[in-house]
């Protein structure tokens, strides 16, 4: 009864752009992290194979230290493993595969499937139908040759593909690497492993994108899983399992702050957050001299405390409040300055960031030769 | 604030105390004369005030030479409702001690409770300077630096803005100040004065550009190299489709099969060459056959053109042989004549040295003649001079030393006669029978005698007479007299005369005999310079002379015909034509001769020419070779015209073949194939190429790296945003900041002007002086005049500055602060009519504050209305 692992979408070699340099290499690593995870569930669900369905690598020009991590970090699972090159790693006639071969990084359980056509896992009894990309983009279906392949009596036939299931997952017509939606059946596939969309989803029995192991944004829902797939003879319906493989979970958030307790809410959202989370706020509203100050304080603990945390305050007014202001004690024409800066930041003009932002230095430098004089 | 008492001790020329108390409320006149004491007491209360009881810095404090002084300064003033009474002592016993109503301060609390009340501030070391004055700087006015405001208000700036800070109530800010230099130096660690980032928003700013310069390079090194991917599939299929068709091999196949039909072509043309040769040959021999035959029968015709130049050349011979006796004739001719010519010329130079000689001779003969005469002339004068010499030398005598003796001889003349006046004349009458005798001399008769010596007169029978002439005078004289006759006998003995007269007769001779013989000298010089001996020789060289020219004439022959001889220079010319004409006679017998034998060669030649031409036609051989010739023509010609005709046949076949088209169809073959292979040679070298550049520029990890670079970037971007939005805050609070406080300066304005021109309305009726935003006095104008009070002469300045100052306390007072103004000796510069004025100021100004006018001119300020107080009677009293 054969049973395999699928996944797809790895882009190793990305960097992540928006962090600081600390945390992107953290979720860089986190991505390697992924492929060890995956070696080791083939291992604890006796999988016979492991199929990757394309995008390996996110770029053809990767370092060679990349490519060899990444096979390196296949050697958990010794049984076969075929990888499948997507859009972001085609067969060309230079690639990163071709690159892979000469460094003699790829490990001998490792089957690359540069050209289209059937790779017979014998001792597996499994045949794999490939649709590697040997071009950048392509406007035909390359699953479709599949339907001419002939495959060994009594091997269950699993297609391998990388694309856009057709009419489902985009509304472009002319979305590149289209896939006909009815290829398991048209094809006689037992099931069709797909890779390009970095969510977990099910287009029909026989047909699923596992999606990528470790998310690497902050949109699809469902990433972060790999696929175990038991197909008990040709013909019968596969049964598929969804696991969990990713490290970190991505939240983004979009808040509006209006009262004191929208940023009580905010707070203790933030505070149920695991630790393992990669975090992007953007407040809008306005907050008065105490909430800046509150929320200044919890977003520098929640800072040290998650993988990363981005807040974005440039939506969010400051408005101290007329109690905030007599306490600053600001007499005088300091005190006619917060007035106008006060005035300032409901305008509609570009003084309004950096009005804002006086406001908060002056209050801040105020209330501090409050704190020097009271002591 | 009023001060009411001063005391000072063991201070400059205080050594003792000295009190002035008594002050008014209002105006006091101090005055006293230069080293008073005045401008001690002005520093007196400049120090109590300004210098730390501590400080080491007072040594001028010091009475002179005093180094154990402590100098002591008391201070007796009301402020407030208040008394304060400040003590303070300097250098050997330092301290400070401030009494306020009930409540008292020591040290350095109470120098600061004096530096709050007034607006001051202490050094931090060393002496107070002008920097540290405040507001006293301000209203206490040294000697000198009246007109200095700007500077005093700028030192007391904060003073009084702090000061005045209940005028303005809620506008002024405490801390705004401080407030505002944080912001200050937190923006300018962003941005420079121009508002241009620097420090690390500068360097991000950098660093972005370079991010972004990087990223642009990467991007175009990963679009290079996916381009060489794509031309990489592109090639690998092209060579492996290339590979399969080979399309050369079908190039090289065609090239042959043009090959060979070229080469068909290459062997017709070359037997048309060897044709073509054969015919040029057969064609060059037909020519000189024909040549021959065109030689052969042209023989006849150059024989008839011998004979006629055989004919001219005997012709020609004929006519020059002709004309040679008339040439040999010419030249006897010219040669007679010739000789005959040299002949005359001879006779001539013959008769000129002739004539010559005797010409010589008669010379020659004058001049023995003058000789001799020069030289019995010369022997006549020479004996003259023989005389004139024997002469002279008989009669030398010196001149000078005649006139001497004649001088002698005068003075003794004179002696004699003064001695016979002043001696003892006797005269005597005698009988003509007695006698005396005077002195052993007989006297007879009558006579007379003067006696210069004692003398002795024995008159017979009657006995001795002693005369002694008498006086010393006359001794003098018998002595004098007895000198000069020894001296004009020793000069006659000298001079070997033996009177005065004989010694003159001398002397002139002497001097005829010289002249004698000067005279007797110019002549012999004249006829015989060089001397007798000479004029001698020349004579008998004259003889000699005169001989060799007769023997010489006698030696020339006579010549014969004497008649007919000419001229010399005409029997040359006659001579020289003659030789001329021999020479042109020679040259043309000479010339003749050669052409005569030239014309016999001629004839010669042109007769062994016609005899060879002669027999030559008349040989045999040449009728035979004639007509061989002619058969050889016939034959040739025949083979030409066939040969021509192959020619042209093939000519006509090689045409037809195109072999130019040929020869471009191998090349082009040839080129195709080589292109074809070249091509595909190409595509597998640049395979390779492309291979090992796509390896190299893998192995570096282009997209990766923009991966890297784009979240550099990014993350420089972000922190490059945050200090941008940070300076821009900056930026604006401090321009907030800013504005808002110059438009309290603004406020304060006002109230400054208003006094200003309280006093200004006094000075300058119709002017008026602007206070700037600082608060200094600015712009002043009075009818159309306008400009800065820098402007302005010393004097109006000083008092702009005075007025100024009152205002400003005047601004104090309403702020309820102390005003108490010092002027040490001011408005010096200040003319008659507007000291008027400034008294007017000042008194109208005591009436609100209390002013210390310092003077050592008090006669200027005495319709001041007040008591003039006097330091030196102060002095006096203390002590």
């Amino acid at each position: 009864m054969p049973k395999f692992l699928h996944t797809a979408d790895w882009q190793m070699g990305r960097a992540f752009t928006r962090f600081e340099t600390e945390d992107g290499a953290a979720l860089v690593e986190a991505r390697f992290e992924a492929i060890e995870k995956l070696a080791q569930l083939a291992n604890e669900h006796q999988c016979d194979a492991v199929l990757v369905a394309g995008d390996v690598f996110d770029a053809q020009t990767v370092s060679d230290r990349t490519i060899r991590r990444v096979f390196n970090a296949t050697k958990g699972f010794t049984g076969p493993w075929v990888m499948l090159p997507g859009n972001h790693d085609a067969a060309l006639a230079e690639s990163v595969w071709t690159r892979a071969q000469r460094l003699g990084a790829v490990p001998g359980n490792v089957h690359l499937a540069l050209q289209p056509g059937i790779i017979n896992l014998e001792l597996q009894g499994l045949s794999i139908l490939c649709a590697p990309l040997t071009q950048r983009h392509t406007y035909g279906d390359l699953t479709e040759p599949f339907s001419g392949y002939e495959s060994p009596e009594g091997f269950p036939r699993i297609g391998l593909a990388h694309g856009s299931v057709q009419g489902l997952l985009h509304e472009e017509i002319d979305s590149s690497n289209p896939i006909a939606p009815d290829r398991a059946d048209a094809s006689t596939l037992d099931y069709l492993a797909l890779g390009d969309w970095h969510g977990t989803k099910q287009i029909n029995d026989r047909t699923w994108y596992s999606g990528t192991p470790e998310p690497e944004r902050f949109r699809n829902n469902e990433a972060g899983n790999a696929l175990i797939v038991e197909v008990s003879e040709p013909g019968a319906t596969p049964k598929v399992t969804q696991l969990p493989t990713g490290r970190y979970q991505w939240h983004q958030w979009r808040e509006t702050l209006a009262v004191h307790s929208d940023l009580e809410q905010l707070l203790e959202r933030l505070n149920a957050l695991p630790e393992s989370a990669v975090v992007d706020l953007r407040l809008e509203g306005s907050v008065t001299l105490a909430g800046e100050e509150t929320l200044l304080k919890a977003l520098s603990v929640a800072e040290a405390r998650f993988r990363s945390l981005r807040c974005e305050r440039s939506g969010l007014q400051f408005a101290p409040t007329d109690e905030d202001i007599a306490a600053l004690k600001a007499d005088g024409y300091v005190g006619e300055v917060i007035e106008s800066l006060r005035q300032g930041q409901g305008q509609e003009d570009t003084q309004d960031d950096a009005a804002r932002d006086a406001l908060a230095i002056l209050a801040g430098m105020l209330r501090e030769r409050e704190q020097e004089a009271s002591q | 604030m009023k001060l009411q008492r001063m005391r000072i001790e063991q201070l400059r020329q205080f050594r003792k105390p000295f009190v002035l108390d008594n002050l008014q409320p209002g105006l006091n006149l101090i005055h006293g004369p230069n080293e008073s004491g005045k401008s001690t007491l002005v520093r007196s209360i400049r120090a109590a005030f300004f210098e730390r009881y501590r400080s080491t810095a007072v040594d001028d404090l010091r009475p002179w030479g005093d180094s154990a002084a402590a100098p002591t300064i008391e201070l007796d003033f009301e402020h407030d409702n208040r008394n304060w009474h400040l003590a303070k002592s300097f250098l050997q016993r330092k301290r400070c001690d401030l009494t306020i109503g009930t409540e008292t301060y020591s040290e350095d609390d109470a120098e600061e409770k004096l530096a709050e009340l007034l607006g001051y501030q202490y050094p931090k070391r060393g002496a107070s300077k002008a920097e540290h004055w405040g507001i006293p700087g301000l209203l206490w006015v040294e000697q000198g630096t009246g007109q200095d405001i700007e500077q005093a208000i700028e030192h007391a700036g904060d003073h009084l803005k702090s000061a005045l800070n209940s005028m303005v109530g809620e506008v002024a800010s405490s801390g705004g100040d401080d407030l505002i230099e944080t912001v200050r130096s937190q923006r300018d660690t962003l941005l420079t004065g121009t508002g241009k980032p620097r420090g690390d928003y500068l360097q991000l700013e950098k660093d972005r550009a370079l991010y972004e310069r990087d990223i642009e390079d990467l991007k175009g090194r990963v679009q290079h190299y996916q381009e060489q991917v794509d031309r990489l599939g592109k090639l690998a299929h092209d060579h492996d489709q290339a590979e399969a068709e080979r399309p050369w091999e079908e190039a090289q196949r065609q090239l042959e099969e043009a090959r060979t039909r070229y080469q068909q072509v290459e062997r017709l043309e070359q037997q048309q060459v060897q044709e073509k040769a054969t015919l040029a040959q057969i064609q060059e021999n037909r020519r000189l056959l024909q040549q021959s035959k065109e030689h052969l029968e042209g023989l006849s015709r150059q024989l008839e053109g011998r004979k006629a130049e055989l004919e001219r050349a005997e012709r020609d011979l004929r006519v020059a042989e002709a004309q040679s006796p008339a040439i040999a004739g010419r030249l006897a001719e010219a040669r007679t004549a010739y000789e005959q010519a040299e002949k005359q010329r001879k006779l001539a130079g013959l008769l000129q040295t002739q004539e010559r000689l005797e010409q010589d001779v008669r010379r020659l003969e004058q001049h023995k003649q003058a000789q001799t005469q020069n030289l019995a002339k010369a022997k006549d004068y020479h004996q003259q001079l023989e005389q004139a010499r024997q002469q002279v030398r008989e009669n030398r005598i010196d001149s000078a030393a005649v006139k001497s003796l004649k001088a002698t001889a005068n003075k003794l003349n004179e002696e004699s006669i003064r001695s016979r006046t002043i001696a003892t004349r006797l005269s005597w009458q005698l009988e003509t029978s007695a006698s005396l005798a005077l002195n052993n001399e007989q006297l007879t008769g009558q006579g007379e005698q003067q006696l210069l010596e004692e003398s002795t007169l024995v008159i017979p029978g009657v006995g001795t007479l002693g005369i002694t002439p008498g006086g010393e005078e006359l001794a003098s004289t018998r002595r004098k007299l007895k000198t000069l006759e020894d001296s004009f006998a020793e000069q006659l003995k000298t001079l070997g005369v033996t009177s005065v007269e004989q010694a003159e007769d001398r002397l002139s001779t002497f001097e005829s005999a010289e002249r004698t013989l000067k005279h007797a000298e110019d002549l012999l010089k004249s006829v015989a310079p060089a001397g007798i001996e000479q004029l001698v020789s020349e004579q008998s060289e004259a003889e000699n002379e005169l001989e060799r020219a007769k023997s010489q004439l006698q030696a020339t022959p006579e010549p014969d015909q004497k008649e007919n001889v000419p001229a010399l220079e005409e029997a040359e010319a006659a001579f020289v034509q003659a030789g001329t004409t021999l020479d042109k006679a020679e040259a043309d017998d000479r010339e003749h001769q050669a052409t005569l034998s030239a014309l016999k060669q001629a004839w010669h030649n042109a007769k062994t020419e016609w005899q060879r031409l002669a027999d030559e036609e008349k040989s045999p051989e040449r009728q035979q070779q004639l007509s061989q010739i002619t058969t050889d023509l016939a034959n040739i010609e025949k083979q030409q015209a066939e040969l021509q005709a192959s020619l042209e046949r093939r000519e006509r076949e090689i045409r037809e073949a195109r072999p130019e088209f040929l020869k471009q169809d191998i090349e082009r073959y040839q080129n195709a194939a080589n292109h074809l292979r070249q091509t595909q040679e190409n595509r597998g070298r640049e395979l390779r190429d492309i291979k090992v550049r796509l390896e190299a520029w893998g192995a570096e990890g282009l997209e990766e790296q923009l991966n890297e670079k784009e979240a550099e970037l990014d993350q420089c971007n972000r922190r490059y945003q945050e200090l941008h939005r940070r300076a821009q805050a900056l930026d604006l609070l401090l321009t907030l900041l800013t504005e808002k406080r110059q438009a309290l300066t603004r406020r304060l304005q006002a109230p400054l002007q208003k006094h200003l021109n309280h006093y200004l309305s006094v000075l300058f009726p119709e002017a008026s002086l602007e206070v700037d935003e600082q608060l200094r006095p600015g712009t002043f104008s009075r009818g159309s005049e306008l400009g800065q009070i820098t402007e302005l002469s010393f004097g109006a300045r000083e008092q702009m500055g005075l007025i100024s100052r009152l205002a400003y306390a005047d601004l104090l007072r309403e702020a309820g602060r102390p005003t108490l103004v010092i002027l040490d000796d001011t408005l010096v510069h200040s003319d008659s009519e507007r000291l008027e004025d400034m008294k007017r100021i000042l008194f109208d100004a005591a009436s609100r504050h209390q002013i210390l006018l310092f003077t050592c001119h008090p006669e200027k300020w005495q319709d001041l209305g007040v008591a003039p107080v006097d330091i030196q009677a102060s002095k006096e009293q203390s002590s």
